[in-house]
């Protein structure tokens, strides 16, 4: 096996920190060996020949030919920072629809030019001074004269920033490519009209805005690290890489991807991509953080941490210039307060959608917490009547293995990793309905061992553990009916174990927080203590 | 550009060069950046050298927006720079309407040309002496002589003068009462943090920046609310800054960066905004950290320093999670005894030298 040239590394480069895994050929199929993580800006081969070391130390036979790990092969992906874009439109519907396209292909908006009601001098000053990597201006399918009117005045400003600006890209949509009459430019880009859809819906528009922002990351990408041309855009790949696990699992299967600077949300089925959301704010500490004090407070809301609330608000900024530090006290459940709010972001800008069976989370944030309080933020904020087992992509082995051009390629790795790639935290079941004045009910979670029978508690989050690697089957009785979507008295499922376990959610959906601050920490707090380790 | 004279750096320890995200170091060659607003105009070219309090910029401060031809605008081009003493190309019909500086923006569908212009304008000088790399739309960018020591945060407008250690220690605190007109022209460095009634009886006591560790968020927000209105008065005053060199809250400065701003004190320094950085003089002898410091910058131990002995493995903190910890052999604090050794999280820590 000497010089086994199947032996690999992944390495997912984020915006706050790099992870990498060692993945290696044992007994016929590729299994995962070693994975770590740390902070960006650390040599990446020094974390690879740790985890070669730790895989030696683990199993020496395992790893062929240890010292030629220099020469490895790597998939390499790259996050960065979302890109920023200016959005122009004759009117106030078409800004809106250009902007859910926008914001859901995962550009940051830096600027917002009306047409009717235009500010030549601050729509030039957010189209030179923001510095944007795109100016994108909407037009309708098929504009009234009053709209092409406002279109060729908005263009026309956007078309002395565009030749002023070198290294702009120019997305003319809809009705406004009727301005690109006479205008001939390598980076001028035609695409079709903005529609009135939510930020995950997939649109043509939408698709092209995802295909922009990968070119602009690919570009940035090229110039900030020349020594890894082909690392390849992370949100892209691990959107692949999820599609081609639903089909694997022939499951729906939904992935939350909260990396520091941008967030994902996706669903996939068997038979493809269902939605797609790359929202830049909904990163874990996204970049509006350092000043707006409203998006900060959304975060103090979920906190359970018993500051005041500006030195929350400092401690939350300084989280924000260094995600990776402080994983030992306060910052904890400050970064859990983040990840809560980061994901009710996403979930505020998702379409309704079926319950999937699984739940995948992503991203560093999750390695720092109790595998149940990870559950536990998908039920607070992913919340649909139904169940669905929760895994965590704890190497962050996705998106690389997204990376993979070839379609069988990727599902063969994938399907060799399985076991290995997804951490299982446990299953959630969300149940509401329930009141204290009624029959509550009761669920008896079965086997394998003797099994839990225990009644529900209105309004709370209970835990019933379920070893990680086993099945149970869980039936819930009521009196009253209306469990986990359809309406009836008995209901049984089969719930996936996990570190942390089953969580049995009869609160209310959507989740009713009290106002006060006090109250509402306290709250939180209690609902979250049973999934800490008892020495907190 | 003048010679760097500082004592080498010192070799990082290997192994905490793989471990410990390290603090950015001084730089040669600080670049220094300037946003131009839509009306304002460059005073100087690409290429140009310049001294340190000589005009770059000037930014109109009451720009507004207005049409002109089409006649006389044939060859008028967005950027144009325009007003009574700049005629345009073709001929001077549109500048006999303008009164006042800007520039050209874009040419309406119908012919005419959309300019910003306005009466009052403001003269911004460089803080140092460099040659300047880029004039563009929207920045102008000048290459400086001098060491940049990187800041995490600035407000305000770029700015020079004496440096100032105006607290005993890095981890001092500036009050207002402090600060008074012995200070004017001064840049002062005020410690581990200053709150915005001292940052305002700064300005008002023509002191010209502060460097400081940490900056309540909320004072920052105050500051730079002060600083539009100062801005847009009749007499914006000299320019006036504050560099913050860690963080939000109230944040030591770190004993090797306190080693540089002693060894600075006295000297002429500057403070970019973008970047945020203070500018040292190029002939600076700077005292060396020794390989093994660090700093704690989170938990429990958070602003101590001390030397990294070792890496310490995967370590189960309260609360059941684990990380990666390093062993840090503390310095002993004033009046402390030999101060166990400190079990830290390696992405806690920051390595000095």
């Amino acid at each position: 096996m000497a010089g086994d040239p199947l032996a690999f590394f992944t390495l997912d480069h984020g915006t706050a920190s790099t992870a990498a895994a060692l993945v290696a050929p044992v007994a016929g199929r590729f299994r995962l060996l070693a994975a770590d993580a740390q902070p960006a800006g650390l040599p990446a081969d020094a974390l690879l020949g740790r985890l070669v070391d730790a895989a030696v130390a683990s199993d020496a036979a395992s790893v062929p030919d240890a010292s030629s790990w220099r020469r490895w092969a790597r998939l390499e992906v790259v996050t960065r920072p979302a890109p920023r874009v200016v959005i122009a439109a004759p009117d106030e519907a078409g800004l809106t629809a250009m902007a859910a396209a926008a914001t859901g292909a995962g550009w940051r908006i830096v600027g917002r030019l009306r047409a009717d009601r235009l500010d030549a001098l601050e729509g030039t000053a957010a189209c030179l001074g923001a510095h944007p990597d795109l100016l994108a201006v909407a037009g309708a399918h098929d504009p009234t004269t009053r709209e092409r009117a406002a279109l060729a005045e908005v263009t026309a400003l956007i078309r002395a920033a565009f030749e002023r600006r070198p290294g702009l890209t120019c997305l003319l949509a809809g009705g406004a490519a009727e301005a690109a009459e006479g205008w001939s430019d390598p980076r001028l880009v035609l695409g079709p009209a903005a529609t009135a859809a939510g930020s995950a819906e997939p649109t043509p528009l939408g698709e092209l805005l995802v295909d922009l922002a990968s070119e602009v990351a690919a570009r940035a990408a090229r110039t900030d690290a020349p020594t890894r041309p082909e690392a390849v855009d992370g949100r892209r790949a691990f959107a692949v890489a999820i599609t081609s696990l639903a089909a694997i699992l022939e499951q729906r299967v939904e992935a939350v991807d909260v990396g520091a600077a941008g967030g994902t949300r996706l669903a996939a089925g068997p038979h493809g991509r269902e939605a797609r959301l790359h929202l830049a704010d909904g990163g874990l500490v996204p970049h509006a953080l350092l000043d707006d004090d409203r998006l900060v407070d959304t975060i103090v809301a979920w906190s359970t941490v018993h500051d005041d609330a500006f030195l929350q608000r400092d401690h939350l900024r300084n989280l924000a210039l260094w995600p990776w530090r402080d994983v030992s006290g306060d910052g904890v459940h400050l970064r859990i307060a983040a990840a809560r709010a980061a994901l009710a972001r996403l979930d505020a800008a998702w379409s309704s959608r079926p319950a999937p069976d699984l739940v995948v989370v992503s991203g560093g944030c999750f390695s720092v917490m109790p595998p149940g309080v990870a559950e536990l933020l998908v039920l607070d904020t992913m919340r649909r009547p139904g169940g669905a087992a929760v895994a965590h992509d704890h190497a962050r082995l996705l998106a690389p293995l997204g990376s993979i051009d070839d379609e069988d390629d990727r599902r063969r790795l994938l399907v060799d990793l399985l076991d290995d790639l997804l951490l299982p935290l446990g299953s959630v079941m969300v149940a509401p309905g329930s009141r204290p004045a009624r029959h509550p009910g009761r669920v008896h979670v079965g086997g394998p061992g003797p099994g839990h029978d225990l009644p529900l508690v209105p309004g709370a989050v209970q835990v019933v553990p379920v070893a990680a690697g086993s099945t149970a089957l869980a039936e819930f009785d009521t009196r009253d009916g209306g469990w986990l979507g359809p309406r009836a008295r008995r209901v049984a499922l089969e719930v996936s174990g996990g570190l942390g376990g089953l969580l049995i959610d009869t609160r209310d959906v959507p989740l009713h927080l009290p106002d006060r601050a006090d109250r509402r920490r306290d709250l939180l707090e209690a609902w979250e203590r049973p999934l800490w380790p008892p020495d907190r | 550009m003048t010679a760097v004279t500082m004592a080498p750096a010192p070799e990082r320890d290997p192994t905490l060069a793989d471990l410990v995200v390290p603090r950015p170091r001084l730089a040669p060659h600080p670049r220094m950046r300037f946003a131009l607003g839509p009306a304002d105009r460059a005073v100087v070219a690409e290429g140009q050298t310049i001294f340190a309090g000589e005009p770059l910029l000037e930014r109109v401060l009451d720009a507004e927006v207005a049409d002109v031809g089409p006649a006389g605008t044939a060859g008028l081009m967005p950027g144009d720079p325009i007003g009574p003493d700049i005629a345009p190309p073709a001929d001077g019909a549109a500048a006999a309407r303008l009164t006042g500086h800007g520039r050209v923006l874009y040419r309406l569908p119908d012919g005419r040309v959309r300019v910003a212009l306005g009466e009052r304008a403001a003269t911004v000088a460089s803080p140092i002496g460099g040659v300047v790399v880029e004039v563009s739309a929207g920045r102008l960018v000048l290459q400086g002589e001098g060491l940049a020591l990187p800041g995490t945060l600035a407000a305000g407008e770029g700015t020079h003068g004496a440096l100032v250690l105006a607290v005993a220690g890095p981890d001092g605190e500036l009050p207002p009462s402090a600060i008074d007109v012995g200070s004017h022209g001064a840049i002062l460095v005020a410690g581990a943090r200053i709150d915005l009634e001292a940052l305002g009886r700064a300005r008002a006591m023509g002191v010209r920046g502060v460097v400081v560790g940490g900056l309540v968020s909320r004072d920052l927000r105050g500051f730079r609310a002060s600083e539009v209105r100062q801005r847009a008065a009749l007499h914006g005053g000299a320019p006036f800054a504050v560099l913050v060199l860690d963080g939000y809250g109230k944040r030591p400065i770190p004993s090797s960066i306190w080693a540089v701003l002693q060894a600075a004190a006295g000297r002429e320094v500057a403070i970019g905004i973008d970047p945020p950085q203070l500018v040292l003089p190029a002939d600076l002898r700077l005292p060396a950290a020794a390989a093994d410091r660090v700093r704690i910058c989170a938990g429990a131990w958070a602003g101590r320093e001390g030397a990294f002995v070792r890496a310490a493995g995967r370590v189960r903190w309260a609360g059941g999670l684990e990380s990666d910890a390093g062993l840090v052999r503390l310095d002993p604090l004033e009046g402390e005894a030999a101060p166990p050794d400190a079990l830290v999280p390696l992405a806690d820590l920051e390595a000095l030298s």
